[in-house]
């Protein structure tokens, strides 16, 4: 007899059961067992250390949203190094060359630091300078 | 050579354009000299051309391979209405000697405007014909929007859009009418040979013929003509009326009637008594010659009389074209010539000769003012002009509607009755205008400012003008030796039927 | 060198000057000219232009080239596009060389951000693979994104470079859903095996819809009723040359993929999507030009002529598949003609600051400009369609291909909509000409007209009176350059 498709799911759905019930049990045994100090902090909304229930005019420094861009960037440019290692030994077959995978990595390590050059001039890294041309 | 009329008006456009700005005489007399050449040339054509056969003039390739020539051709017709032209934009030139304002490109944009005129005359490839055609809006536009008077930004919008939307139409017309024949060639002769379908030439027809026939003041849509010619400078009012009218009526003849002449047969039903596209035309130009007459007899401004009485020979032109027979459609091209001399007088006498010196053209203001005395030269030439734009005998009006009547008459007696009450309609407010302006009880006071009198100018464009009225009035042959040959040219072949 | 960077070569270089620029820029000190940036970055789509002609001769040696497992396809069409936007580009730049009044400190990344945008278009039109479009489009679209908001500190600029963004945004999803359905209904992202795998499909429903998704896409980048509505704003905040630019050379290279997509890729939905380009047509030129008519700013009134523009070139797209490409392809160049030369003479009459910019402000401006009224007055013009100028030409070229695909009234819809069209473009022209000195053209001093300024301004108003006196060369290139689908889409790295 053949078995339908959907069977094969099964292990996924005991991997999902598993993982529910892990981190339900977690928080139900730290509920049942922890001592409970409720702080106004503590009962907060976690949100990055801004109170996250006041004026929506609140002031802040940009400098938090370019880290925060500049971060985004370079973690997606270095996630795309992972399916290149990944690869990587296979690259000289698909490629037909025998460096050529590397100098593509190279090349584009050359944009990244570029870019981190361009960053780097113009002071957005410098987190204390007030004079700094962060005019971006 | 004839080509070179339109080469020197815009050569001639290009040169007063550069010309330093103060030298106003100088910049006047190379725009005369260039008018004079485009005539010359013309008058040398018109003599020279024996039979009124097509010739080409030039022929050269311009985009083959969508088939289009530049194709400059010139039979009888033609000659006659490039012969007009020159005539007109000598006259022009000398009514705007007065001209102060930005002369440079009043100059640079009246012989844009007459280059383009002698160009769609003698355009014998449509897209060409088209391309001057259009061009022609942009002068004229400016010509009015600049130095026009009474709501000129108002009347060239007006006109402009008329214009845009009629040449929008013939585009669409010509277009359709290149892609059913195969898109191989915008050669009017090769398309003119083409058997279109009946169905579609009775759709292809009424829309390009509207299309030309609203710049030829065609009512209902004759509106932009008189609020135009009022707005507009003596000159590009002098041009408007005299030659840009035409070539509407030039096109109606030349590109829609030649080309869909099936167009023109039966519906083989009856709609409220209109059986063909020829009946709606036919009875709009009648409607057109009545209405414009009429209106013409109330007008208080006299400029809005002259413009409205354009529309109504302009009626006489499409009724003559919608004849369908020889001694009609002779009589309409030849209107074409008389209006185009006579109209381009009338509006140099009010605009230039009168308006100019007495800035008011309220009937009403002119007539205290005892012009008859005080301007006796505009005074005469207006009785003339006016008699001649009645048909008297002796003017080119006078032959020119005889043969219309004449042509209507053989279609049907209604239509010559309706042309022949619009005559009327015409003795009666040429009279009442030149009484009210002129000949009005005079006041005692005596004017302290007299008018300046007519200048040399005036009295030459008047005289030549004039003379040419009278000369196509006394000798007709002179023009009908080339229209009745080019009629029976192949290209009109297809309008050869029952009446012709 | 390798077939795969000579296919990139003009977007390469373009890269490589792009990066450059945008390098030098913060080395060179505060309050320098950065105008040395800006020459750099015309040598650069100058080079670029010269490496598309470099690849003509190739691809006319050679025949048509692939890269990249077929994704890129050089062929004549795709050159053309190729040499019409390094062309928007090098006149663009001239004549922002002096645009900006005083050295402002980020202008170096104004000339970068131009020639990155410049790579992403002209990577749209060589990619025969949707996704690889997909990257073009936001490469050019982040680029404009940010030019559009670059007249800092003023509210008009940041709601300009935020509409366009949040709407654009939008839009690209659209696209993007429009390129996972046809995966799904065909198998495949390439515009090859799309066409090959709808021949077969059992799922045209879920194919006709992801057309309508990339119509919407594409649709809102080329900015065609009713996708519009961002045009006038965007336009409005938006650096005058900019403005010329994204009115023309993105819009260009979105219909160069309309053309390959619907034409190569989907011609068995024929039926289908040449309805709703029939609608995008009539209600782009209809909403542009009544949507022009009571327009005050110059700036908003050639937005909504733009939208009426991009309805006249969808008309292209009712003709055959040769007319469509030759008709489009001649109307986007005279188009980025006049509308570049247009914008130009916008940027050169008050500069950076912009302060001539109602129709009110133009009046008389005539007389004391006389060069640059008869200029605008020649794009304006143009944009009518005035025989012996490019747009009457770029008209009568696209009507005669739809009505000879026996669209008539489409014809007789367009050409009844020029007659609306010569109603604003003439009052603007009649407020030049016919009144006397407006107190902002009177009291606003002369800026003098720069010699690059001047060379693209020649160069604009040159090509404008070229395509209409001698169409004839550019109509005998673009007849040719109907693309084809190449057989070496044999490799599909996306299929199992």
């Amino acid at each position: 007899m053949q078995t339908h498709y959907i069977w094969q799911y099964i292990p996924l759905v005991l991997q999902i059961l598993v993982a529910l019930a892990m981190a339900g049990g977690m928080v139900a045994a730290s509920f049942f067992i922890g001592k409970h100090k409720r702080t106004k902090v503590k009962l907060g909304a976690y949100e990055c250390g801004m109170d996250p229930v006041g004026d929506a005019r609140g002031r802040f420094s940009v400098k938090f949203y370019m880290v925060a861009m500049l971060f985004i960037l370079f973690d997606v440019e270095a996630v795309f190094i992972m399916p290149w290692a990944v690869i990587y030994r296979q690259l000289h077959t698909i490629t037909g060359q025998r460096l050529f995978g590397f100098w593509e990595m190279v090349v584009y390590l050359g944009f990244v630091a570029v870019g981190l050059f361009y960053v780097w001039k113009k002071g957005i890294l410098d987190w204390t300078n007030t004079s700094s041309r962060g005019d971006l | 050579m004839l080509a070179y009329t339109i080469y020197i008006s815009f050569f001639g456009a290009l040169v007063v354009l550069l010309m330093p700005k103060g030298s106003r005489m100088a910049i006047r007399t190379v725009a005369l000299l260039c008018a004079i050449a485009g005539f010359a040339l013309a008058l040398t054509a018109f003599v020279q051309h024996g039979t009124g056969e097509l010739t080409t003039v030039a022929l050269a390739p311009w985009i083959p391979s969508l088939g289009i020539h530049y194709h400059l051709a010139a039979d009888g017709i033609t000659l006659c209405l490039v012969l007009l032209t020159g005539v007109v934009a000598i006259a022009g030139v000398l009514f705007s000697w007065n001209i102060e304002q930005r002369v440079n490109e009043f100059f640079a944009f009246y012989l844009l405007l007459i280059g383009s005129v002698y160009g769609v005359f003698l355009s014998y490839d449509l897209f060409l014909l088209f391309v001057f055609y259009e061009i022609v809006i942009v002068p004229k536009y400016f010509l009015i929007a600049i130095w026009g008077s009474t709501r000129r930004e108002y009347g060239a919008m007006k006109l402009a859009i008329y214009s845009f939307v009629g040449s929008a139409m013939v585009l669409v017309g010509l277009i359709a009418a290149y892609v059913v024949a195969g898109s191989h060639s915008m050669d009017l002769a090769a398309l003119a040979s083409y058997r279109y379908p009946l169905h579609f030439q009775m759709w292809a027809f009424p829309l390009v013929f509207t299309g030309f026939a609203i710049l030829a003041g065609l009512w209902p849509f004759h509106t932009w003509a008189p609020t135009g010619h009022v707005a507009a400078p003596t000159a590009a009012s002098m041009l408007l009326a005299g030659v840009v009218m035409k070539l509407g009526a030039y096109g109606c003849l030349r590109v829609a009637m030649t080309l869909f002449p099936l167009g023109l047969s039966s519906w083989g039903f009856h709609v409220l008594g209109f059986g063909s596209w020829r009946d709606v035309f036919a009875v709009l130009a009648v409607i057109g010659i009545l209405y414009g007459a009429l209106v013409a007899l109330v007008q208080s401004d006299f400029k809005f009389v002259i413009g409205y009485s354009s529309v109504s020979h302009m009626g006489f032109i499409l009724l003559g074209l919608m004849t369908l027979n020889q001694i009609g459609i002779t009589g309409a091209v030849v209107q074409m010539i008389s209006h185009g001399l006579l109209a381009g007088l009338l509006f140099g006498v009010v605009g230039r000769m009168l308006y100019d010196r007495t800035h008011t053209r309220e009937l009403g203001k002119l007539g205290p003012m005892n012009l008859s005395r005080a301007l006796p030269f505009a005074t005469v030439t207006f009785v003339l002009a006016g008699m001649a734009s009645m048909g008297l005998p002796g003017f080119s009006g006078f032959v020119a509607e005889l043969m219309i009547l004449i042509g209507a008459w053989r279609v049907s007696p209604l239509l010559a009755i309706g042309v022949g009450l619009g005559i009327v309609t015409g003795v009666a407010y040429v009279w009442r205008a030149m009484q009210k302006a002129f000949f009005a009880e005079a006041t005692t006071i005596i004017d302290p400012h007299p008018p300046a009198p007519i200048t040399l100018p005036e009295k030459l464009g008047t005289g030549l003008l004039l003379a040419s009225s009278i000369a196509v009035g006394l000798y007709p042959q002179m023009v009908l030796r080339l229209i009745a040959p080019a009629l029976n040219t192949p290209l009109f072949s297809g309008l050869h039927g029952g009446g012709w | 060198m390798s077939t795969n960077l000579l296919a990139l070569l003009p977007e390469l270089v373009l890269t490589i000057t792009g990066v450059l620029v945008m390098v030098l820029e913060p080395v060179i000190p505060a309050g320098k000219s950065r105008k040395p940036l800006g020459w750099l970055a015309i040598l650069g789509s100058l080079l670029s232009g010269l490496a598309a002609f470099y690849q003509l001769q190739i691809v006319n040696a050679q025949g048509t080239l692939t890269a990249f497992y077929s994704t890129i396809q050089i062929d004549p069409f795709s050159i053309f596009f190729h040499l019409l936007i390094a062309a928007v580009v090098l006149v663009t730049l001239l004549g922002s060389l002096d645009y900006f009044e005083s050295p402002i400190t980020h202008a170096g990344e104004y000339f970068a951000l131009v020639l990155f945008g410049a790579v992403g278009m002209m990577f749209m039109t060589s990619s025969v693979e949707l996704l690889m479009v997909f990257i073009g489009l936001e490469i050019s679209s982040i680029s404009t994104y940010i030019l559009a908001g670059f007249r800092k500190g003023r509210a008009t600029a940041s709601e300009s470079s935020i509409k366009y963004f949040l709407l654009g945004s939008f839009a690209t999803a659209f696209f993007l859903y429009g390129v996972a359905l046809i995966y799904g209904a065909t198998g495949s992202t390439s515009i090859g095996p799309i066409a090959a795998g709808l021949a077969i499909t059992r799922t045209p429903t879920m194919a006709i819809l992801a057309v309508a998704m990339v119509l919407i896409g594409l649709g809102f980048k080329v900015s065609a009723a009713p996708f519009h509505v961002w045009t006038p704003d965007v336009y409005q905040g938006a650096p005058a040359p900019v403005v010329g630019l994204m009115s023309t050379a993105p819009k260009a290279a979105a219909f160069a993929v309309l053309l390959r997509f619907l034409f190569n890729g989907t011609p068995m939905l024929h039926g289908h999507w040449i309805l709703l380009i029939e609608i995008l047509a009539v209600a782009s030129m209809c909403l542009g030009n009544l949507g022009a008519l009571k327009q005050h700013d110059v700036k908003r009134l050639l937005a909504y002529s733009s939208i009426a523009h991009a309805g006249y070139l969808l008309v292209a797209f009712t003709g055959t598949h040769q007319n469509a490409v030759a008709g489009a392809c001649f109307y986007t160049a005279t188009y980025a003609a006049m509308n570049v030369g247009a914008f130009l003479v916008l940027s050169q009459l008050s500069g950076f600051s912009e302060r001539i910019r109602s129709i009110e402000d133009f009046t008389g401006l005539a007389l004391k400009r006389p060069g640059m009224s008869a200029l605008l007055g020649f794009f304006l013009l143009s944009l009518i369609g005035i025989p012996f100028t490019g747009g009457f030409f770029g008209k009568f070229y696209v009507f005669s291909g739809a009505l000879q695909n026996g669209h008539v009234w489409l014809g007789i819809v367009g050409l009844a909509n020029s007659g609306v069209a010569c109603f604003y473009y003439l009052r603007l022209l009649a407020a030049i000409y016919s009144r006397p000195t407006s107190d902002s053209v009177a009291y606003i001093p002369v800026r003098k007209v720069t010699a690059p300024a001047a060379v693209a301004l020649a160069a604009t108003a040159l090509a404008t009176l070229g395509l209409g006196i001698l169409p004839n060369k550019l109509v005998h290139l673009v007849e040719r350059a109907t693309p084809t689908t190449t057989a070496a889409v044999a490799v599909q790295p996306t299929q199992q």
